[in-house]
């Protein structure tokens, strides 16, 4: 099999040759890469199966207009995003950002009628299917990454007590803030569906540590079906396009929900919050998975001999079919020892099946 | 329904724009302030607390019931100012340093609130010596820190360790949460609690302050 073949086989559970391996890295990592092992490109140096296109590009847009939505200033140094969302840094915190959200204090939709969204619709798209084609010329899966896709997106930019708030008193705020969004989302997943992805890689948070976030009855009411207009939309487009979603923590009860709005491929099934073993009995025949190495467990605090064995034992619940792309389910951050990385890379390299010998 | 059952109903089905008018007219029809606050306010906010530890209700059930709580007060603080009511206790709290997230934090301030705490919030990316001032400055009874990341959790045992150095040990609870923290971590660092919700931890925190006051 290609590295293509391979890829999409093992996410249709239809069997797989070898397991391929990713991973982000978190700036520290990514020089720690670089100076132990000389990976510029780590993605290329450990061989991932896929590449990521190019969002749309946005004509026009500079950001600066959104700075008189805080009442607060933002502290000095900031960055706002394409969505008007400020990321304030401290000297402390690495990469992470404290987020700051522009349309926090509105008070009618009419204030959010006004709001300058970033303008995908007259967006460039010319890139996309030029990346598309040289991605999958080096036999690359082609992926679109839009995570926070509806949810998460409304919330950065509303605040999450916010935008709770709207959807619980119904008061016509979250109801044009999540359409907005989703007309927009629509326009970029389409366009990335049009130039050929293999891959579109949606998301929106709706698990904490232990519980989900809403009840399913708001998640039903409020961002099921516009995830499923999207989804379904993209379909039409191309039947054959994996739907990845992500959703960080305990999603269990939402899963049936995830699966009906026509997601592929959940992620990450974070190994602290879900048992995948329990997950993958229950809904393995109907969508894959992607992650289930635990990134606040085994990544950071096992031996790599304990990551090697995280790795071996969910390849082994997936069996031969596949339907598992196993990773650290989250950044891999600084406290993470490099070897532990290695033992996982390793870890799959090495993986026979199940009745396989571990080399 | 006495007007008291009435607003602690209105609480709970988190009628933001209907509280206001419901404690004027308690004040008016001449209620203790302090039974307006505890049989009223605190006692809608106590059920909606259990109802969310036993995930009957979630997030934004908490923030409406949260938002309508602080309405409700603020019509109800100058009175019990008059009264001189005093709160059950004092918190302060904060994210560690290094760690940005703040929204479980925003939680556990709001349910310590609801609990009837005196509540010091104060952000993220606290260090250690500014949750020792602050508590000291205040007078606090409990100190309580979040992390989100792996990466932060250390920075929880900053302070426990310079409680120790400077023979503060005793004088705090000290309180910790957010997703990666384990009862286990807790123990490691020599933290008094860790709870795995918000609800929990305002009720252990109300707990340790009754108790201590005995």
């Amino acid at each position: 099999m290609t590295n293509r073949e391979n890829f999409i086989s093992m996410m249709r559970r239809k069997g797989y040759e070898h397991v391929p391996v990713e991973f982000v890295l978190c700036p520290h990592q990514q020089k720690v890469c670089r100076e132990q092992l000389g990976a510029e490109d780590y993605e290329a140096y450990f061989g991932m199966p896929w590449r990521r296109v190019e969002d749309l590009r946005l004509k026009d847009h500079d950001v600066e207009k959104y700075r008189k939505y805080y009442q607060k200033p933002l502290a000095d140094g900031a960055d706002i995003d394409l969505w008007g969302v400020g990321h304030e840094k401290s000297p402390n915190s690495m990469h992470m950002t404290y987020m700051r959200h522009p349309m926090e204090h509105m008070m009618t939709v009419e204030e959010m009628k006004d709001y300058p969204f970033p303008d995908y619709a007259s967006a460039d798209d010319s890139h996309q299917a030029k990346q598309v084609e040289n991605i999958k010329e080096q036999d690359l899966i082609a992926l679109g990454d839009m995570q926070m896709t509806i949810w998460e997106c409304a919330w950065y930019m509303r605040s999450m007590e916010n935008l709770f708030c709207d959807m619980v008193t119904e008061d016509g705020m979250a109801e044009f803030l999540l359409d907005k969004v989703t007309e927009l989302s629509m326009i970029r997943a389409l366009s990335y569906a049009r130039a050929g992805v293999d891959v579109l890689f949606l998301g929106d948070d709706i698990g904490m540590q232990r519980t989900i976030m809403m009840s399913e009855e708001l998640y039903c009411t409020w961002i099921k079906p516009r995830l499923k207009k999207i989804i379904d939309e993209v379909k039409k487009v191309n039947p054959q396009l994996l739907i990845f979603y992500h959703s960080c923590g305990f999603v269990e009860p939402l899963i049936p929900h995830l699966i009906e709005a026509g997601i592929d491929v959940l992620n990450p099934i974070q190994s602290e919050c879900m048992d995948f073993e329990r997950i993958y009995k229950k809904y393995g025949d109907r969508i894959s998975f992607h992650g289930t190495i635990g990134t606040q467990t085994v990544m950071p605090k096992g031996t790599p001999q304990e990551v090697k064995e995280a790795v071996w034992r969910n390849l082994d619940i997936a069996g031969e079919q596949g339907g598992l792309f196993v990773a650290p389910t989250h950044m891999v951050e600084p406290e993470v020892p490099f070897e532990n990385i290695l033992a996982y890379v390793e870890a799959c390299r090495t993986y026979a099946g199940k009745t396989g010998c571990k080399k | 329904m006495t007007i008291l059952q009435e607003i602690s109903e209105c609480l709970q089905k988190g009628k933001v724009k209907q509280i206001k008018a419901l404690v004027q007219q308690a004040l008016d029809g001449g209620e203790d302030p302090k039974a307006i606050l505890n049989e009223g306010l605190l006692e809608g906010m106590s059920v909606i607390g259990g109802r969310f530890k036993r995930e009957e209700i979630f997030v934004p059930d908490v923030l409406i019931s949260a938002r309508t709580m602080s309405m409700g007060l603020s019509v109800l603080e100058p009175k019990l100012v008059e009264v001189g009511n005093k709160a059950v206790g004092k918190i302060v709290l904060g994210t560690v340093k290094g760690d940005l997230h703040d929204i479980g934090k925003n939680l556990v301030a709001m349910m310590f609130k609801g609990a009837g705490f005196e509540v010091y919030d104060l952000g993220v990316d606290v260090d250690a010596k500014t949750f020792l001032e602050k508590a000291e400055e205040v007078g606090a009874d409990i100190i309580g820190m979040s992390a989100l990341l792996s990466t932060t959790m250390p920075a929880m045992k900053e302070l426990v360790d310079l409680l120790e150095e400077k023979g503060l040990r005793d004088k705090y609870t000290v309180m910790i949460g957010g997703a990666p923290i384990t009862d286990e971590f807790a123990k490691e660092i020599g933290a008094d609690y860790y709870t795995p919700d918000a609800a929990s931890a305002a009720e252990i925190g109300k707990t340790c302050v009754l108790e201590k006051s005995v």
